[in-house]
């Protein structure tokens, strides 16, 4: 590919619209990054010199307090570890069940296709709501498990909508042709129709791992009691409150004097946003060369 | 065929994790299959009674407390040692009232309960156990405590019995100092040559005085008169609650309630409120009232204070403590604040500290899960022993305090541990982990040995002021801020605690009533205060018009009637 510098030797118009089209991208970065670097600079601000205000994308007085308070608190070991592996491996098993029933459902040869299509999909506008799921969890015997983390939600009926719709646009010929040569359903699955439909996995990969990464309900409604199955996000909801509570003048009345010792519940906030954040942010750059690949597919072909 | 290969190890990695999630599951099942019955078994041998063997008890609790150590601190242990009991504990994290609500629905209890407000829920599931004989039986300590309270124990007019032993409010707590009132940075007040600080147009004067000396400060930036908090709920604290408070009310929420006849009216309603945003309207055409005060959010307002240009607030220390203590921190303590009693004119006395009573409120309730309540009571009147409450608060003889001559006393490594490792002290130790366990005394109680039962007492709050506020307490012939305010003793107990106190039942009318009414308040007090004078009255009787439309009567009548039960349930 030639490349002549970004704006090369184009008309003069042309020339005018990239810059345009450059300043422009360039000022929805700055709003976009600006907010999560104002809660990156509080974050690594002395907690009482935030109060004063005014502190934008650089930290005015630096410390590492906030953050030593946060990991100060016992049990955030534990919960990155279990959110970690509950991200691999929902991400993974996930992955593998909704790309497996979207096959079975892209093939036009299966019988039970539109009923089983309208079944998943009426799960998408009709729950069970809270006490109903809870009390199923509980007679399943899932509470204080790890299981709780991936069964429920292994098949999203929206995450096999998605997939299903990107294996509709491989043709059926090559699924025929690789049965001519002797390969089995799972075959055309495993090594067909999987490797092809990468980027749409790529894009279900994301949103499943950023889901199990984010997800904290499930701990709060069916896992609290069990310190050895807390997520992080849960630990640091735990470390968020107690903070808070400082501020409770009820109970915190006698305590005051340890209060003032302590950092403000805003700086503990923008740290502990910090420290949720980044792991996730880290996952962006290995997906990315999938979803520029998914987009230009999707657009070639309309 | 690299792909294949990834993909394949991808599956054979997947099974090997299913595989361990497997190990996970099943053993944390097999712990708890073997740790509930034995529970159970040692629950119904429980016959003797010092009965001491091992007892593991389920504990809920809407509060979260991050430190809890399972136990296994030193307060734990001794527990354990002297009763057998072991808690294991869950704390609600996030949406406790939710949390709640689903373990009342799901008819698997713990053992003990604590749930503040949705107790309720679990005494309409019949979760709960009447304890008032286990109580009776069981529990001296307990009785000894709530001597005299008991009635105030009872759970409604309908039904007498006790559910929830009250541990969130002490018996016989005392305030040591005041953090409300009307306040002045101290240099305002020390240039003015400490004048009367007793009625509005007393604070109005030094603001007005100090501001026409020093119209900027150093930095050229224009000083502040008084500023407001209005930010959302801080709207209560900073502007509504005041106006009570100034007038000669004391806290019953929205509602001010006369003592004698308990009739409850919506406060704004009263004659002597509307003088009181009038006032706060004429400050505000004077230029003395901040015209940001309805506009900025809170962190403006902490700011703001921060920058040591406001010289007067109206306000809880609470609230406005964090800004105080960047002042602090820069060594501008004449720029810190004391409290004033502020009213509208001599006679109307500041109510802050109008006594409630012992107001019973949220607590520990016994579960009818629990597998032996007699010695469930029996521990949580361990806890309100003095050996408990001591044990609780102060933690264990000659390790975290030394009797000397009599008083009890924290070694100063000790003091300087807690203050600066407060999380690793609390875990170790487990002072202050078990305050919510059960019934306790409150702040400036003395035990039989005449030490104080708590670890906080007067002399300790005098010893935390800085020099500015100490030489404006002196100015004023006062050691606390309290001593400027009217006593408790001034005051007839309100023999229904306070409204706020009260709660009202979901399917009330009054619920959307007061909503209500609050939108309106809320709309209409920064009108009227930022209106021009000569239209203030006029917005006042449209906002007055307002309320009786929105059905303010009908609000007033239900609270009375709350309040009427609610002083019949405690008087007899």
């Amino acid at each position: 590919m030639k490349s002549k510098g970004l704006l090369g030797s184009a008309p003069l118009s042309d020339r005018f619209l990239s810059v345009f089209v450059y300043v422009f991208v360039i000022f929805v970065m700055i709003i976009t990054l600006y907010p999560f670097l104002n809660v990156l600079a509080l974050s690594f601000n002395d907690s009482v010199d935030s109060v004063r205000g005014g502190i934008t994308i650089f930290p005015r007085d630096w410390t590492w307090e906030n953050y030593k308070v946060i990991f100060s608190f016992s049990g955030l070991i534990t919960g990155f570890k279990i959110s970690v592996f509950r991200t691999v491996a929902g991400t993974v098993v996930g992955l593998i069940s909704a790309s497996m029933l979207a096959f079975t459902l892209s093939r036009p040869d299966f019988q039970g296709r539109k009923f089983v299509s309208v079944f998943l999909a009426l799960t998408m506008y009709v729950s069970g709501g809270l006490i109903p799921v809870y009390f199923l969890i509980r007679d399943l015997h899932m509470m204080n498990t790890f299981w709780v983390y991936i069964l429920p939600g292994l098949v999203s009926a929206f995450n096999v909508f998605v997939i299903r719709s990107f294996m509709d646009g491989i043709p059926f010929a090559l699924q025929e042709s690789a049965k001519l040569d002797g390969a089995n359903d799972f075959t055309i699955y495993w090594r067909l129709i999987l490797p092809m439909s990468k980027p749409a996995l790529a894009t279900i990969a994301l949103f499943l791992a950023v889901g199990q990464w984010n997800s904290w309900f499930d701990t709060y409604l069916y896992n609290g009691s069990s310190e050895a199955l807390t997520t992080l996000q849960f630990e640091l909801m735990k470390v968020l409150q107690s903070t808070t509570s400082g501020n409770n003048v009820d109970i915190h009345n006698s305590n005051m004097t340890q209060m003032m010792s302590t950092v403000s519940p805003e700086s503990v906030k923008m740290a502990i946003t910090i420290v949720v954040t980044v792991p996730i942010l880290l996952v962006y750059p290995f997906l990315q060369r999938y979803f520029v690949k998914g987009m230009t597919l999707g657009a070639v072909k309309g | 065929m690299n792909q294949i290969s990834k993909w394949s190890s991808l599956a054979l990695s997947t099974t090997l994790v299913a595989g361990l999630l497997a190990g996970c599951g099943s053993n944390n099942d097999n712990k708890e299959n073997t740790a509930s019955p034995s529970a159970n078994n040692t629950g119904s041998e429980s016959a003797a009674p010092e009965d001491t063997s091992p007892l593991t008890l389920t504990y809920y609790s809407e509060d979260p407390s991050p430190n809890w150590a399972n136990m296994q601190d030193e307060i734990g242990k001794n527990l354990t040692e002297k009763t057998g009991i072991t808690l294991d504990a869950e704390f609600a994290v996030g949406d406790a009232v939710q949390k709640s609500s689903l373990i009342a629905a799901s008819g698997e209890y713990p053992d003990l309960i604590s749930a503040k407000q949705s107790i309720a829920k679990f005494v309409d599931a019949g979760a709960v156990l009447d304890l008032t004989d286990l109580i009776d039986k069981y529990a001296p300590n307990l009785k000894k405590l709530f001597e005299g309270n008991m009635s105030r124990l009872r759970y409604s007019d309908d039904d007498h019995a006790i559910y929830v032993i009250p541990s969130y409010n002490g018996i016989g707590q005392e305030y040591f100092n005041a953090g409300g009132g009307f306040e002045l940075q101290h240099r305002v007040v020390k240039e003015l040559g400490y004048p009367q600080i007793r009625t509005v147009a007393d604070y109005e004067k030094a603001i007005k005085d100090y501001l026409a000396l020093h119209p900027k400060d150093e930095n050229g930036n224009p000083n502040i008169g008084l500023t407001l908090n209005a930010d959302d709920w801080h709207m209560y604290i900073s502007v509504t609650n005041p106006a009570f408070f100034a007038t000669g009310g004391s806290d019953d929420g929205e509602f001010n309630i006369d003592v004698d006849t308990q009739k409850v009216t919506y406060h704004f309603r009263r004659p002597e409120e509307k003088e009181y945003f009038k006032w706060l309207n004429h400050m505000n055409a004077e230029g003395l009232l901040d015209p940001e005060s309805f506009v900025q959010k809170y962190d403006q307002y902490k700011a703001k204070i921060a920058s040591g240009r406001v010289l007067g607030l109206i306000d809880q220390d609470w609230d406005y403590g964090d800004g105080e203590k960047a002042l602090k921190a820069e060594g501008k303590f004449d720029y810190g604040y004391g409290h004033y009693p502020v009213t509208m004119s001599e006679d109307v006395k500041e109510a802050s500290f109008w006594p409630t009573g012992f107001m019973a409120g949220s607590g520990v309730a016994i579960s009818v899960d629990n597998p032996d309540p007699v010695r469930t009571i029996k521990f949580l009147d361990y806890l309100a022993s003095d050996e408990g409450q001591v044990l609780m608060n102060w933690g264990i003889e000659g390790k975290h305090y030394n009797v000397v001559d009599g008083k009890r006393v924290i070694p100063q490594d000790v003091n300087d541990r807690k203050v600066n490792d407060a999380t690793n002290f609390t875990k170790e130790t487990g002072i202050g982990l078990y305050n919510l366990l059960s019934g306790h005394y409150g702040d400036g109680v003395k035990d039989p040995s005449g030490n104080y039962y708590t670890t906080s007492f007067p002399e300790q709050i005098v010893a935390s002021f800085n020099d500015a506020e100490k030489e404006t307490l002196a100015a004023y012939g006062a050691t606390t801020w309290k001593d400027l305010f009217p006593k408790e003793e001034e005051f007839k107990v309100k023999p229904w605690g306070a409204a706020w106190n009260i709660p009202i039942p979901g399917d009330s009318e009054a619920v959307v009533i007061e909503k209500k009414l609050t939108d309106i308040t809320w709309k209409r007090i920064p009108e009227a205060i930022l209106a021009k004078p000569a239209d203030f009255d006029k917005i006042w009787d449209a906002y007055q018009q307002e309320l009786i439309k929105a059905n303010v009567e009908k609000a007033e009548k239900i609270r009375e009637d709350l309040v009427k039960a609610r002083v019949k349930l405690w008087s007899e």
